[in-house]
């Protein structure tokens, strides 16, 4: 059979497209397959085909282009690591991925998961975690980072203001403690 | 020092052997796909050093080498144990492993996670795994404090781990109910309670010696011991059918049986060239023929240690120069000659 679209190479990719039940089998070459657009599954016709990327697929495809645009810029302080690239690689950099990414990815590790929150094991010797301490203790920690005037101290302040931010979506504040965190690393680094 | 495998009997069971693997990450550190060569060797030797006492805390004799420093074979028959998967053996970059000397647990540092533990035990014993894997964990937890979420519970590279960061898998042995024609639609509806079920071994489609690796799905949203539950539940369901439809078998076609099980055995005992695919086949029918009584052995025969036994590296790895394809046939065969016991007189 030749390709429905070209008319001049062999099919060899049937297609399927079920909608509101109704049943339509198309039938492509590889060429005119990897042309169309079939959404999350044209990694398929790119001649490789990971399992990383099908996950990608289901991890980052399904946004709004205009949304994704913006999203794809949000960056991991802690390991550099972009939003665009943890959709690509299907895998995190740090623990501090999950809560800069939890607003955007929350949805998928529950369709991945089934669920979004953990049941079972609990470590058995931990620091109290950062995200459940009050507000007021990450303010004191804050005065106390300034006093001592340590900037390593006052780099994981900001930090975690930038999660804050970034999971209240406020965008604005996230970006202006983002440009401080980069100031203050590049003093740092300055200073070594 | 025999290892787990080679300890284990062949019973009737369908279960061939039990694992749970955990996975970790120390929270000073960003995960391994992120940290650099000289970051990565900084914290193995750290790890390294808080875990040199890991044995005299839970009386085992633990060896530790730098991944870096093995041959390439020794990672190959490394992964045929299933002591590291293929990402691992591919992987460059400083890894360190501790594993036991009867390989049954084993802590895999700075691989997919900064630490992996696996532990694997003869048979359906996957609570039990669990217990010694919990012990292990404990005591590294009790030097390293791990990446944690309220939330998302222990956090690991990929999203497909996060929770629990447990996966428990039992292998069972289903000859008989896998040639089934309902068997392949049976294995994707175990998707639907969160099990996943795959060939161990073969090519394609094709599966050689009839093992299913069952595990569970998800690792969050559900405890360990549920998990563990579940997959033991699945496992022993598929033995007791496999275990229904041998004596269905046996009782209408027993000569038949009988004869298929003593042919194997003689190819496997007598044969001087075996492909892999037809030893394994032999294999499978054997361990069938132990399972039901058809055949004893003098000594015990861990027909799943012989299956490890006649892969490719661990093969190379008994032969002084290496072997082409057509030399490994021979290789195999050999190995299994000397290896299967013999039959008793019954």
């Amino acid at each position: 059979m030749l390709c429905e679209r070209c008319k001049i190479r062999e099919a060899n990719i049937q297609y399927t497209e079920v909608i509101n039940g109704v049943k339509t089998e198309h039938n492509f070459c590889a060429q005119c397959a990897k042309e169309m657009d079939f959404g999350p599954y044209s990694a398929i016709f790119d001649g490789e085909f990971p399992l990383a990327q099908l996950l990608s697929g289901l991890l980052g495809g399904e946004m709004p282009v205009q949304k994704k645009d913006r999203l794809s810029q949000v960056t991991c302080p802690t390991c550099s690591m972009s939003y665009e690239e943890f959709v690509n690689n299907s895998c995190f950099g740090c623990a501090d991925c999950y809560s800069i990414f939890d607003p955007l990815i929350h949805d998928n590790i529950k369709q991945l998961q089934g669920s979004d929150s953990h049941k079972g094991k609990r470590p058995l010797y931990q620091d109290f975690p950062e995200e459940s301490r009050g507000d007021a203790a990450i303010v004191a920690e804050e005065e106390t980072a300034k006093n001592n005037n340590s900037a390593k101290q006052q780099l994981r302040a900001w930090e975690r203001k930038l999660k804050e931010a970034l999971r209240v979506e406020d965008y604005e504040n996230a970006a202006a403690y983002r440009d401080r965190i980069r100031a203050l690393k590049e003093g740092m680094e300055a200073d070594a | 020092m025999l290892k787990w495998f080679e300890q284990a009997e062949q019973n009737s069971s369908n279960i061939i052997c039990s694992k749970i693997r955990l996975a970790r990450n120390w929270s000073e550190y960003v995960f391994p796909s992120r940290l650099s060569g000289e970051e990565s060797r900084e914290m193995l030797a750290r790890l390294g050093e808080g875990l040199q006492d890991l044995g005299d805390a839970d009386g085992r004799d633990y060896e530790f080498a730098y991944l870096d420093e093995l041959s390439d074979l020794d990672k190959r028959a490394l992964k045929e144990r299933r002591i590291l998967n293929s990402f691992i053996v591919e992987k460059k970059g400083p890894m360190s492993i501790l594993i036991t000397r009867e390989e049954d647990v084993s802590l895999l540092l700075n691989g997919t996670d900064h630490i992996k533990i696996q532990v694997w035990q003869p048979g359906l014993s996957l609570t039990e795994a669990l217990k010694t894997a919990n012990q292990v964990d404990d005591f590294v937890n009790s030097r390293f404090s791990y990446a944690f979420d309220e939330k998302y519970g222990y956090l690991t590279s990929f999203p497909t781990n996060v929770g629990t960061g447990m996966r428990a898998t039992a292998i069972v042995h289903l000859p008989t109910l896998s040639m089934g024609k309902k068997f392949p639609s049976m294995l994707n509806d175990m998707g639907r309670i969160g099990v996943s079920v795959r060939g161990v071994y073969g090519e394609g489609r094709e599966n050689y010696g009839a093992l299913y690796e069952i595990s569970n799905q998800k690792t969050m949203g559900r405890t360990e011991k549920e998990l563990v539950d579940l997959v033991s539940k699945v496992a022993v369901q598929l033995d007791d059918q496999e275990r229904q439809i041998r004596e269905m078998s046996l009782g209408s076609h027993r000569l038949e049986r009988e004869d298929e099980v003593y042919k194997s055995y003689g190819v496997l005992k007598y044969a001087k060239r075996l492909t892999m695919k037809d030893a394994m086949t032999f294999l499978s029918q054997v361990m069938c023929g132990i399972a039901d009584g058809l055949v004893k052995t003098e000594e015990p025969c861990p027909v799943f240690c012989l299956m490890l036994g006649i892969q490719t590296a661990n093969l190379q790895k008994l032969s002084d120069r290496p072997l082409d394809k057509g030399e490994l046939d021979v290789a195999r065969a050999a190995y299994l000659r000397s290896e299967l016991p013999r039959l008793s007189d019954r």
